[in-house]
Parts: structure tokens; sequence; C-alpha cells
């Protein structure tokens, strides 16, 4: 594996963390239109 | 990617479906919603195998000219910084109580800040890899 290489698994690596932000965050802006809730992980059942 | 598909399919002497059935399709099997039938799959995998042509063959290559293939469409399907002010102005002008109107702002500020990551690490990576279409994928 070259430093070429490496480099390229980092950039796609660090391209991926920062695709997955802006999906999360407008997963998030979508949410609050559709019913005003953000996603949660669990709900309380309480 | 739709008409690197189609030139991959024309170099091969295959048939695909049509530009616009490709560009229907492409965002169905980035969604998950449908699988791309095999020939589609193969079609990826020498789209950036051959993108990557520098690299060594094996299974390190072709995992990541698959990892390549899905981030770089993950991208080019993100909303632009328009499309999400747009998203920002409506969650604010909606009332709720989930988030601040602060909090919002932040989330879209947050978001076209990593959308200009993104499109730095496209064009770093079209340099790394002699892309000739810096641009694609660029949202």
């Amino acid at each position: 594996m070259s430093a070429r290489d490496d480099k390229i698994r980092q950039v796609v690596a660090e391209l991926d963390a920062h695709v997955a932000e802006v999906e999360a965050s407008v997963a998030v802006l979508k949410a609050l239109l559709a019913d005003d809730e953000v996603p949660e992980e669990e709900e309380d059942p309480s | 990617m739709a008409r690197e598909l189609r030139k991959a399919a024309r170099d091969s002497g295959e048939d695909v479906a049509a530009h616009h059935g490709l560009v229907k399709m492409i965002p169905q099997w980035e969604r998950g919603d449908r699988a791309p039938r095999e020939r589609y799959r193969l079609l990826h995998l020498k789209v950036f195998t051959d993108a990557l042509g520098g690299l060594p063959h094996g299974m390190d290559a072709v995992d990541l000219a698959l990892r390549l293939a899905e981030v770089r469409s993950r991208a080019a399907s993100l909303p632009g910084p328009g499309q999400i002010r747009a998203l920002e102005a409506a969650a604010l002008a909606k009332p709720g109580e989930t988030m601040t109107r602060a909090e919002i702002r932040a989330l879209a500020e947050e978001a076209i800040a990593h959308l200009h990551e993104v499109a730095g690490k496209l064009a770093e990576l079209s340099a790394l890899l002699g892309d000739d279409e810096a641009n694609e994928g660029k949202p």
C-alpha cells in the first residue's frame, strides 16, 4: 500500500464523515418540518 | 454517475437503461430503496476501479473503489447550501418546541460548513485520482 493509497483512504474517510454530518443535520431539519419532532434514538415509554 | 455508468457500459458493449432511467434509479440505490442488479454493480466497480487505475489490483483496491463510489454518490445527493437555507427558513417559520431558533440556525450553519468540507474533500480526491471531472459529484 503506497503513501498515495493511504492518502486516498484517509480523504475518503474524512469525506465520509463530513457527508454523514450533513446528512444528519438535514435529517433533523426535515424532521422539524415533518412533525415538529427531532428523531430520537429511543422513545421514553413513560 | 449516470454518464459514467453509460460510458462504462458502452466500452464493454453492454446495454443499460437510458440516461433518465439511470438518473432515477441511482438515488434509489443510494437510499437503499432497491438494490442494483449485478450488471449495474459490476459497472460501478468498473467505473471506480478505472478511476483508481494507479492502485494495485486486488481486494484492497476493489474495497476502496466501492467505498469511494458509495461516498461520492452520497455526496452528490446532498442538498446545496441554498436548499439547506430554505430548510432552515422553513423550520424557523414553523412554531415548535423541539429546538430553539438559535439551535436551528446553528444546525444549518454546521451543515453548510460540513458541505464546504465535502466540496474540498471531493476536489482533493479528484486531484489524487487524476480525475478529469473534478466537479463530478460536487454538491
